[in-house]
């Protein structure tokens, strides 16, 4: 019996969001601030849980209670959290973004407690799904966290393009839609392991050991590549991501693009590769060629858009490509380099989307063309921006460098020429990049924007925070990397395994 | 087939109970055409207004609780055929099912059905 | 013949209740009767208690035509906690709309023992004993509002349609009978695996499926169902789409895959069938939708559509699947109709749009919708979630198109309850001063609540109670 450490994390949100229910409506400091410790005791603690992992040791830690508890008999559920090397850069990511998404909503005054509340549930729901090492409790937190954001779109969204109602309404649909191939797949997977194995077992590491006939590794990888693909924003099915993007106020845009989107590259992972990797072997280059098409087909559209949310939303699908490209792979250092630019991309969508965030608030434009000589006035601001969009560009030095680098090592070694368009998109990413840095910064001093200050107090930290991780990342990628290749090593040892006696 | 024969000749008398009888009042009756002939009560009150005309719902009220014991009386008899068979469990249970009767009356009674107003 | 009366005890106490109610009402003076409601809930808690008390009972008793197993069991339990909610959170709703205390409490205690006379059939004469005492209960209660004129459009609806699929049940019935040359389902099944079959017993069986599936609203019989749902009073409403039915599917599974096992292959594709429809048609129609208990209604289409689903399985699975999903959904239901009886009563509206800003105004009525509508979209953390996971797990081995159908279907019921939230969420409050609930329906509502999310995040024990029961159905 070991002292439940990750159920702790999950549960500080949760109590603050239930002490928030309690507190008066006018006083919307004190629910920032409540919201704020709340996300600070679990981010406080997930680090705790980061550098207490022993990576020599390696597979899964920090188990809480000790063991799996019997949570439902009859489909071999239980409540089995813990974490390893993949785990647990999700999990502080989730509580990087959680901790920095209450500040970048600070200057929020309407409906400021029901949005921390919903904020917190949404950020508890996250994190849930990746310290869950049951594939039904892993499911319980996939789906609930569509509803809060939903909630927020509709009432904190801005309707600039799109309606803020169509935006939450296509990103709801588009992901729901996705979790019912998913949920499909899950049921089948579940009932066939049972019938194989003749016991209800529902944690990965079980299912893992099952050997599912290829033929129905095949059928079902698709439908969780359908699932996970849709909330990776995967080609074709993206299209909800920038819209959904542009019409979500700040927290979200930082939440979905920095953490949710990542825990359809987990599940493919976590799941799909390892539960099914004869399905993988045979759908590998198909996901291969669909995140090519993402990157160059979303790169060549960030370019075409006037407004900056667009500009990132299209960037993260185009991001979202590479990872899908290094998944495709299925070597370890392709693996280690998606699950590291999953990371590295949170961190870089977060600080953007919050930057956007705060100069939305200060324009109240996001259109490119309206604006230029920011960075007169709003140095600080300005260098947020500029630290995302080096990062988003793979400068070396910052964070998303190695990881790109080491996805196109591997995806050059197996798929060849798929790889040079990918690395193409690169250039591409580094025009539109440069383009809306230097439109909206730069430029000759415009006076209509003189009024504007520059970041201040509570809006510092999420600069602040996520700043410090994009260039400690960037100058120690071991921290990052060590852990990820002491998750991802034995998962894949498995998987070759498997491959090696399926015959190759 | 014997036991049949029985069933043949009731079902026989029966269309002979009704046919014999039209069949004599038609050799026999008296033959006269007058307009008293055409109406829908021949020597009853002379018909009032159209046939849609409204009536007053009590009518119907008057009618249900009447139903109530006409229907009652269907099971009263089998009843008390085999009074002495069923015994007291017969007669408990008898005066459960008037007792729920009566309670209807004592409903209809109670809202005021029975009253002409 | 002998009576069993242990095994019957719910069965009486109901009735005596049900009398009791009438008697007393008759006693004591007009004024006092708005107390029958007190006395109705008391009475049923105890009769409830009754029913969990005598779960261990087992067996049979008038020769075959009364069925007590835990399955039944388990059902009545359903079909009271749903009679006992509807009596509790209902009050004012009642006090206010409905009146007539007397007739309305006794006709729901009654409508309750034809439910559950009904489940626990062991041939067809009992079944369409329970069927009729219930419907014509529910032609009365539907009716109510004697001064609404869409209440009584709803009574008259209810009556010719209910009449007519009584008539093609009862046809059915007949052919059956006249196929196999007995009405006991026991015997039934053991004539159909002696070889008796043919055509007449396939249209019976058809006829079957109609009258049972106007019953429980499986399109294409459905069409009653949007009327009579916006027409009655909420509480009828609330109380036809929970309690009558789980009883109406209780007797569905008892007949289909208790006795007509032997021609499964006439029949599974045909509820495949009408469960897709269902599926498709209730959630489809309900997007258009302005009024919330219309709206409701097409959503509780769909449901039995999901439902059914656990009838196509035709497996122990299938029918845990079917006993935990009706479980849950009288809660959610009646959760939300709760929350519509409560609104009505402030506002005098069931329009959509009048939800606008109730968020602010009662915020524990606008999360309790919320929570029960996605609970029946199967949204998880919430009950409904797990229930269609057991479902659609019993048919995942061949009849995925169904699996996937359904469960495509539920997240396009998001879209339509989602436009609920939006209006209750994100729109401001035409006038925002707070609304009070009275106790009652604060307490149904975090019944509701608890139990829809309880169950959602912790539902071993009752599955297992459900697995129980699903098992006393196969092996008595």
């Amino acid at each position: 019996m070991t002292f439940p450490i990750l159920t702790t994390t999950l549960l500080a949100p949760i109590l603050a969001a239930l002490i928030i229910v309690f507190l008066p409506k006018e006083n919307d400091k004190l629910c920032k601030s409540v919201a704020a410790v709340g996300t600070g005791i679990a981010l406080a603690l997930s680090l705790y849980v980061y550098f207490g992992y022993d990576q020599s040791v390696g597979g899964l830690q920090w188990v809480d209670f000790g063991q799996p508890v019997p949570w439902i008999k009859d489909l071999g559920v239980t409540w089995y959290m813990a974490v390893d090397g993949l785990s647990l850069p999700m999990l502080l990511l989730t509580n990087l973004i959680g901790f920095t998404a209450v500040f970048a909503s600070w200057n929020v005054t309407h409906r400021a407690k029901e949005l921390m509340i919903l904020l917190l549930v949404l950020i508890a729901g996250v994190m849930g799904t990746f310290i869950a090492q049951d594939l039904f409790i892993f499911l319980l937190f996939y789906e609930i966290v569509v509803i809060p954001i939903y909630i927020m779109v509709v009432i904190w969204g801005s309707s600039k393009r799109v309606t803020k109602e169509y935006a939450g309404m296509k990103l709801t649909i588009y992901l729901l839609m996705g979790s019912a191939f998913l949920l499909a797949g899950v049921i089948a997977l579940f009932v066939n392991s049972v019938n194989i194995t003749g016991i209800a077992d529902m944690s990965f590491e079980g299912l893992a050991q099952v050997a599912f006939p290829e033929q129905l590794q095949i059928y079902l990888f698709a439908l969780l590549l359908i699932g996970f693909g849709s909330l990776l924003s995967m080609w074709p099915f993206h299209s909800w991501s920038p819209d959904g993007y542009a019409g979500a106020p700040t927290a979200v845009s930082m939440i979905h693009a920095g953490i949710l989107k990542k825990i359809g590259g987990y599940g493919l992972i976590r799941l799909a590769i390892v539960v099914l990797p004869l399905g993988a072997r045979f759908w590998a280059p198909y996901m291969a060629v669909l995140g090519v098409i993402g990157v160059a087909y979303a790169a060549m559209g960030a370019l075409a858009q006037k407004d900056l949310k667009y500009v990132v939303g299209y960037s993260s699908v185009s991001h979202m490509g590479y990872v899908l490209l290094g998944l495709a792979s299925l070597g370890i250092i392709g693996i280690n380099g998606a699950v590291a630019a999953m990371f590295a991309h949170g961190v870089m969508a977060a600080l953007f989307f919050s930057m956007i965030g705060f100069i939305y608030e200060r324009t109240h434009t996001r259109w490119i063309p309206d604006m230029g000589g920011l960075a007169h006035y709003t140095p600080k601001l300005a260098v947020g921006f500029m630290m995302a969009g080096m990062a988003s560009l793979g400068l070396p030095g910052l964070i998303t460098f190695i990881p790109e680098f080491t996805i196109f090592v591997e995806t050059f070694k197996v798929f060849g020429l798929l790889a040079v368009i990918g690395i193409a998109g690169i250039i591409i990413t580094a025009l539109y990049v440069l383009r809306a840095a230097a439109n909206t910064l730069f430029g000759p001093a415009r006076p209509e924007f003189s009024h504007i200050k520059d970041l201040k107090g509570p809006e510092m930290v999420p600069l602040i925070v996520l700043g410090t991780v994009l260039v400690v990342g960037g100058i120690l990628p071991s921290l990052l990397f060590d852990m990820i290749d002491s998750g991802v090593a034995p998962l894949l040892a498995h998987i070759n395994d498997v491959l090696q006696i399926g015959g190759r | 087939m014997s036991e049949w024969v029985g069933v043949a000749l009731f079902i026989m008398a029966g269309l002979a109970f009704g046919v014999v009888g039209i069949g004599v009042s038609f050799l026999v009756h008296p033959r006269s055409k007058n307009r008293y002939k055409l109406e829908t009560y021949e020597c009853g009150i002379p018909v009032e207004g159209s046939a849609w005309g409204r009536f007053k719902a009590q009518y119907f009220t008057f009618a249900l609780i009447f139903v109530i014991f006409d229907v009652e009386v269907i099971y009263l008899y089998p009843w008390a055929v085999s009074f002495v068979q069923l015994g007291l469990a017969g007669l408990v249970k008898m005066f459960i099912f008037i007792f729920i009767l009566v309670l209807g009356l004592w409903y209809a009674w109670k809202e005021g059905a029975l009253e002409w107003k | 013949m002998n009576i069993d009366f242990s095994l019957i005890t719910t069965e009486i106490a109901l009735a005596i209740l049900g009398l009791a109610i009438f008697t007393l009402g008759l006693i004591i003076p007009r004024s006092a009767r708005k107390g029958l409601g007190n006395i109705a809930l008391l009475g049923l808690i105890i009769v409830l208690g009754i029913a969990v008390y005598s779960w261990p009972n087992q067996g049979e008793t008038l020769g075959g035509m009364y069925i007590v197993d835990h399955f039944s069991s388990f059902f009545k339990i359903v079909g009271l906690v749903a009679a006992i909610l509807v009596v509790f959170g209902f009050r004012r709703y009642v006090a206010a709309n409905v009146g007539n205390y007397l007739e309305y409490y006794s006709t729901i205690v009654f409508a309750t023992l034809g439910m559950i006379v009904m489940i626990s059939a062991g041939d067809f004469i009992t079944l369409y004993l329970g069927l009729e005492l219930m419907t014509i209960s529910f032609i009365v209660l539907v009716a109510f509002r004697s001064f609404d004129v869409k209440s009584l459009e709803a009574g008259i609806k209810y009556l010719l349609l209910a009449g007519m699929s009584s008539a093609v049940l009862l046809y059915g019935l007949s052919l059956v009978y006249g196929a196999t040359g007995t009405i006991l389902f026991a015997e039934v099944a053991q004539s159909i695996i002696d070889g008796s079959g043919g055509l007449l017993l396939i249209i019976g069986l058809v006829m079957l499926i109609a009258g049972l599936g106007f019953k429980v609203s499986a399109a294409p019989f459905h069409m009653w169902s949007p009327d009579v749902y916006e027409g009655a009073p909420t509480s009828v409403t609330a109380f036809l789409a929970t309690g009558s039915k789980a009883a109406s599917f209780a007797i569905l599974i008892r007949v289909f895959v208790g006795s007509l096992t032997g021609i499964q292959e006439h029949w599974v594709m045909l509820v495949a069938v009408l469960a897709a429809l269902s599926m498709l048609i209730g959630n489809l129609i309900a997007i258009p939708q302005t009024n919330i208990k219309r709206m409701l209604a097409y959503s509780s289409v769909a449901q039995a559509g999901y439902i059914m689903v656990g009838i196509v399985a035709a497996s122990q699975s299938g029918v845990k699947g079917v006993m935990f999903y009706s479980f849950i959904y009288v809660f959610a239901t009646m959760g939300a109709f709760t929350v519509v009886a409560a609104v009505y009563n402030k506002i005098k509206s069931d329009e959509i749009a009048d939800y606008a800003g109730l968020a602010q105004r009662a915020p524990l009525a606008a999360t309790v919708l919320l929570v029960c509508m996605l609970s029946m979209a199967g949204i998880p953390l919430l009950a409904g979630f797990v229930g269609k996971f057991y479902l659609f797990m019993a048919i995942v081995d061949g009849y995925m198109w169904l699996v996937l159908l359904g469960l495509i279907m539920s997240m396009v019921s998001v879209y339509y309850y989602l436009r609920v939230v939006l209006v209750m969420f994100r729109d401001d409050p035409v006038d925002p001063t707070p609304l009070k609930m009275e106790t009652s329906v604060t307490i149904t509502l975090l019944i509701a609540l608890g139990v829809t999310v309880f169950l959602g995040i912790y539902p071993g024990p009752l599955s297992e109670i459900a697995n129980t029961a699903a098992q006393s159905f196969f092996t008595p």
